[in-house]
């Protein structure tokens, strides 16, 4: 709590002959984080190991197989034995298979595009009484086919066309409420003929795709409907096929994949390392809780020729972050994953988010109905989706304190049940006040602890001067406020003298910076910010009764109107929870974020992550 | 009839307040959500500080909010 794990630092050197022992014991052990090595004139990185290659062929295959056969991990695992040469001629076999299935399926799609292209086409010829030899290229005869408006339009081209010459065909048909015409022509006249087509509004469909078929129109189309039908049935048959590949080797791809990223990932570990010709040099950084152990473990699989050193951290060192909490507490070091990791040295506010992230959104949500609606919700969720616990864990709490508050202002659903303790609705400027008072807290507390991260760092004086500059000016603006009010009986001078302190430490404490925060009295501008608090809450509480308002109305009228009453109500609510949840959860967020961690939040640390371990 | 005019133009007033506020940081917002998307896409992890950004502008609705209910309840 507040402070992270404690931290060591550690190096291990040795001769190269014992390095993959190391790297496996260390990968069981999954305690070290390894600090990587960047190329100096001392040591250069280590290289891989001998296998990583072949790994990495193998697993790049296996991920193409698994996107290629569309395989979701759905947590199916079977028991495989882990022989890399038996996984590597599985998988090359069945590369091979899926990869010729694939070829297959192209080509079908092939043939079936381009029978589906002579399809349509004949699917317009057929309108017209004219063998498909017609189509194919002559010398001495034009050929023009496509769609005119109507059938008057097909007559004028005709009567035209007889004023022109004699030589000449003209079919026509009703094809798709417009009229298809086919034109043979003497090609001297092409031109002309152009000329009066144009003119009648005549757009051209050229026919590629039937090439060099010949004979009636029905015929052919009959033989390449049957084709088609084929051609589906098969491809329906390699589906199968792959399906039932899919089937066969889906729990063989998800387990070998991830067996050989893991080895793969011990084969690629010497990158990081600092190596020579013969030894190599391991830096980084293990919880001193399990130091000894680990170092009896690596002393064991070394046989003696291993060096190990270890420290615990120096004050400059960038130690990478375990973050130490409760259990209940635990689910809100989800915020600082969203965020940033504190530093090693700086005190880790999960505690406070985790005593206050519910309250501000009980505060903001605070209904019973709403309250235990959600806890509901969020709980089935859970269940449903265990990857993401922690975040519905923080939503549960949330809700569930959403309801203790629901019981203190007496909401059910928007209807004030009983007598409450404050009515949200009513005593706007109580709530105001009392949730102003609980921003000045918070902030308060969020200066303290500035207070004692800057005293660890850099000393009393500078905490004083940076941190309790802040609370001198907040006595000070209290001071003269409430004299001004007539509620106390103090000189305003003393409130000046205060402001007048607060200047003056602020300046010595953070320069100019500090002069321009005075001037903008930036603590009152947060403290004034958890107004939203009560805000939120009195919207979310009108949109309620408004809802409740208008579903009674429509009980009142009776009959078929109570049907759209209770519409009105599950819609309403529904809604009005959703928007809720929504600007609790973002609102209460912010508070912590902006308000609170802008009074003593670094972060930016590295959080800790073993080797070996399964990152989630 | 002096009376509902002086309400009417407290209600029209209270109303600005928070129309007028809100259109405001709904403006700022935008500019600073589209730039905070932009670093997210390229940088997952900088969704914490991309909503620290975001909602930065919010106040000025909170202010407007409290001026409205100040004015709201004048006694006039």
């Amino acid at each position: 709590m507040l402070t992270p794990y404690q931290m060591s630092s550690v190096i291990i050197t040795g001769p190269n002959n014992i390095l993959e022992t190391i790297i496996k014991e260390l990968h069981n052990l999954k305690v070290l984080h390894i600090v990587e090595h960047s190329k100096n004139e001392l040591a250069d990185i280590g290289r891989p190991l001998d296998k990583a290659g072949e790994l990495s062929d193998a697993l790049v295959k296996i991920r193409a197989l698994i996107s290629t056969l569309n395989i979701k991990n759905e947590g199916e695992k079977i028991e495989l034995k882990k022989d890399f040469l038996e996984i590597e001629s599985t998988v090359k076999k069945l590369s091979q298979e899926v990869n010729s299935n694939l070829e297959d399926f192209k080509k079908v799609d092939d043939l079936i595009s381009k029978s589906t292209a002579v399809k349509q086409e004949l699917d317009i010829l057929k309108h017209i009484d004219v063998p498909l030899e017609a189509f194919a290229h002559y010398k001495s005869l034009a050929r023009f086919t496509g769609f005119v408006q109507d059938k008057n339009k097909a007559k004028s081209i005709q009567t035209e066309l007889s004023r022109l010459s004699e030589k000449f065909i003209l079919f026509d048909s009703p094809v798709k409420r417009k009229n298809f015409i086919a034109l043979f022509v003497d090609s001297n006249i092409k031109e002309k003929v152009n000329g009066v087509l144009q003119k009648n509004g005549f757009s051209p469909v050229i026919f590629t795709a039937i090439g060099n078929l010949e004979g009636n129109t029905s015929n052919n189309l009959k033989k390449i409907e049957e084709e088609t039908a084929k051609l589906h049935n098969e491809r329906e048959k390699l589906r199968m096929r792959n399906e039932s590949l899919t089937q066969e080797y889906k729990g063989f791809l998800l387990t070998a994949e991830e067996l050989l990223s893991e080895q793969l990932e011990m084969a690629e570990a010497p990158l990081m390392f600092a190596s020579t010709q013969r030894t190599f040099l391991i830096r980084g950084w293990i919880p001193t809780e399990d130091l000894h152990k680990s170092i009896d473990r690596l002393n064991k699989v070394g046989k003696g020729s291993v060096y190990i050193q270890f420290e615990p951290a120096k004050k400059k060192d960038k130690v990478p972050v375990k973050l130490k909490n409760p259990k209940i507490a635990k689910p809100f070091e989800f915020f600082l994953d969203l965020y940033s990791m504190p530093t090693y040295k700086e005190i880790d506010p999960t505690f406070f988010i985790f005593l206050t992230f519910p309250i501000f959104f009980g505060i903001m949500l605070g209904d019973i109905g709403y309250g235990l609606t959600s806890l509901i919700v969020f709980w089935l969720l859970k269940r449903k989706m265990p990857k993401a616990r922690n975040f519905f864990n923080v939503l549960i709490l949330a809700s569930f304190v959403s309801t203790l508050f629901g019981l203190f202002f007496a909401e059910f659903f928007g209807f004030e049940i009983y007598h409450p303790v404050v009515g949200r609705e009513h005593e706007i400027f109580k709530m105001l006040f009392i949730v102003l008072a609980i921003g000045a807290a918070h902030v308060n507390i969020g200066l303290i602890v500035g207070f004692v991260n800057i005293y660890k760092d850099h000393g009393l004086m500078a905490a004083v001067y940076e941190k309790a500059s802040w609370i001198v000016l907040e006595l000070g603006v209290a001071t003269l406020a409430l004299s001004y009010f007539k509620k106390i009986e103090i000189h305003p001078f003393v409130g000046a003298v205060f402001l007048l302190l607060s200047f003056l430490m602020l300046i010595k404490g953070e320069g100019i910076k500090g002069l321009i925060e005075f001037i903008s009295m930036g603590i009152f501008t947060n403290i004034l910010s958890y107004a939203r608090l009560m805000a939120i809450g009195l919207s979310s509480v009108v949109l309620a009764v408004i809802i409740n308002d208008s579903a009674t109305e429509f009980f009142h009228r009776g009959g078929f109107f109570i049907l759209i009453g209770v519409l009105i109500l599950i819609v309403g609510h529904t809604i009005n929870i959703m928007l809720g949840l929504l600007g609790s959860f973002l609102h209460s967020l912010r508070l912590h974020y902006v308000e609170f961690f802008s009074k003593f939040f670094h972060g930016s640390a590295k959080k800790y992550q073993p080797f070996g371990a399964v990152q989630e | 009839m002096a009376t509902e005019i002086t309400s009417g133009l407290m209600a029209l007033a209270a109303g600005a307040a928070i129309g007028v506020s809100a259109i405001a940081a709904a403006w700022a917002e935008k500019e600073i959500g589209v730039a905070a998307v932009g670093a997210m896409a390229e940088k997952e992890e900088l969704f914490g500080k991309g909503l620290v950004l975001t909602v930065i502008p919010e106040t000025i609705v909170i202010f407007g909010f409290v001026i409205a209910i100040l004015i709201l309840t004048l006694k006039y």
